[in-house]
């Protein structure tokens, strides 16, 4: 799903021959399309790595390059060219699918910059005790009980308005912790995006904490909306 | 993703699902989650003060049907050993027996930190050490 080519060597348009510093979509030369460059994402799109990212513009920049790359505009064109436009929108909607989110943004250029996250991981590190947060394991399979029993009341066509009641405080309450792990985020995304090595080096250690602890919160927001409803 | 045979056959008919009263001496319980995908896992083991053998395993998890499976499988194999024998259970022998995909090696990492929390837990309670044998069990 993640390859991380270097994407800084030079690379010669198959058209016109000019070299380029980084593989684009497009030759900035000729214009012509290319095979898709085994670049990051960020660079897809021509950005700097940084977290704090305009939405709205790389919106707007997608849609452009979807038009451009849009095999329509291929019909006529080389064999090569059609299915380079094909495989140039699949990376195209894979980019822009994990910029846009500002979680799955996190995430990848966390792992871009080495971090061991995600299910893809094997869990090795798990025995790093900053990664358990005890506390909240406990409330959230509390929690996931409650959720079973009001999901079995139900079934039976029984209600049980205090389990109901406990329930939506709950719902209240994980919400607002979502809302805490997300604003502490965009703090640390500020820090990291300084570029400075050690505030960098920091800012990754709290975001994975972070989107440890937000794994759990999500889940149960998602379980927990899913009984109640909104 | 395609599930192994053997991973639906504990997902449709889990063993040894439940729950021991955590407040007895002989109980160990261990609750531990996954940070990869935020799922959780209650293992509990009833131990045999004398023979340190496990005699009950009861698990809960709320996860995805790899963590059930392999926490299923996990009580499977803990009943009827000792403590120190099940702490040689490693999470590849899960892998290994439910042909888990990369992407699901961490649900069986989590049923051996389950096993392993069950046992803490345990040993905790019982003013057992580490590996040494039982010093301090006190019958209940
Ligand atoms: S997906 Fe995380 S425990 Fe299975
Ligand atoms: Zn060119």
């Amino acid at each position: 799903m993640l390859k991380v080519v270097n994407s800084a060597i030079p690379v010669a348009c198959w058209s016109c021959s000019v070299k380029q510093d980084e593989a684009k979509l497009f030759c900035p030369s000729c214009s012509k399309i290319q095979p898709p460059p085994g670049a990051d994402y960020y660079a897809v799109f021509g950005l700097e790595p940084k977290l704090n990212l305009d939405v709205a513009e790389l919106e707007t920049e997608f849609h452009r390059l979807s038009r451009k790359l849009h095999p329509d505009r291929f019909a006529r064109a080389s064999e090569h060219e059609k299915d380079w436009s094909l495989a140039d929108t699949a990376l195209l909607n894979d980019a822009y699918r994990a910029l846009k989110d500002p979680i799955k943004r996190t995430e990848y250029l966390l792992q871009l910059s080495g971090a061991q996250i995600g299910e893809q991981n094997s869990g090795k590190d798990r025995r790093d005790p900053s990664r358990a947060p005890a506390d909240l394991l406990e409330e959230v399979f509390d929690l996931n009980m409650q959720l079973e029993e009001m999901r079995m009341a139900r079934a039976s066509g029984e209600s049980d308005p205090n389990l109901e009641k406990s329930l939506s405080e709950a719902k209240a309450k994980f919400e607002g912790l979502l809302n805490e792990v997300d604003t502490d985020l965009r703090t640390q995304w500020t820090a990291w995006d300084s570029g400075e090595e050690s505030a960098q080096a920091a800012a990754q250690k709290s975001m994975i904490a972070l989107l440890d602890r937000r794994r759990y919160l999500r889940n149960l927001v998602r379980d927990v909306t899913e009984v109640l409803g909104d | 993703m395609a599930y192994s045979d053997k991973v639906v056959d504990h997902y449709n008919n889990p063993r040894n699902v439940g729950t021991l009263d955590k407040s007895l001496q002989e109980v160990g319980t261990g609750l531990v989650g996954a940070p990869e995908c935020g799922d959780v896992m209650r293992l509990q083991i009833k131990v045999n003060p004398e023979t340190q053998v496990i005699e009950e395993a009861k698990f809960k998890t709320f996860g995805c049907g790899s963590a059930i499976a392999s926490s299923s499988l996990a009580t499977e194999w803990i009943q009827g050993r000792t403590v120190e024998d099940a702490l040689a259970i490693k999470n590849t022998d899960i892998v290994k027996e439910l042909s888990l995909p990369p992407v699901k090696i961490h649900c069986s990492v989590l049923a051996e930190d389950a096993i392993r929390a069950a046992i803490g837990d345990w040993k905790k309670k019982n003013g057992v050490a580490e590996t040494a044998p039982a010093a301090t069990a006190e019958a209940k």
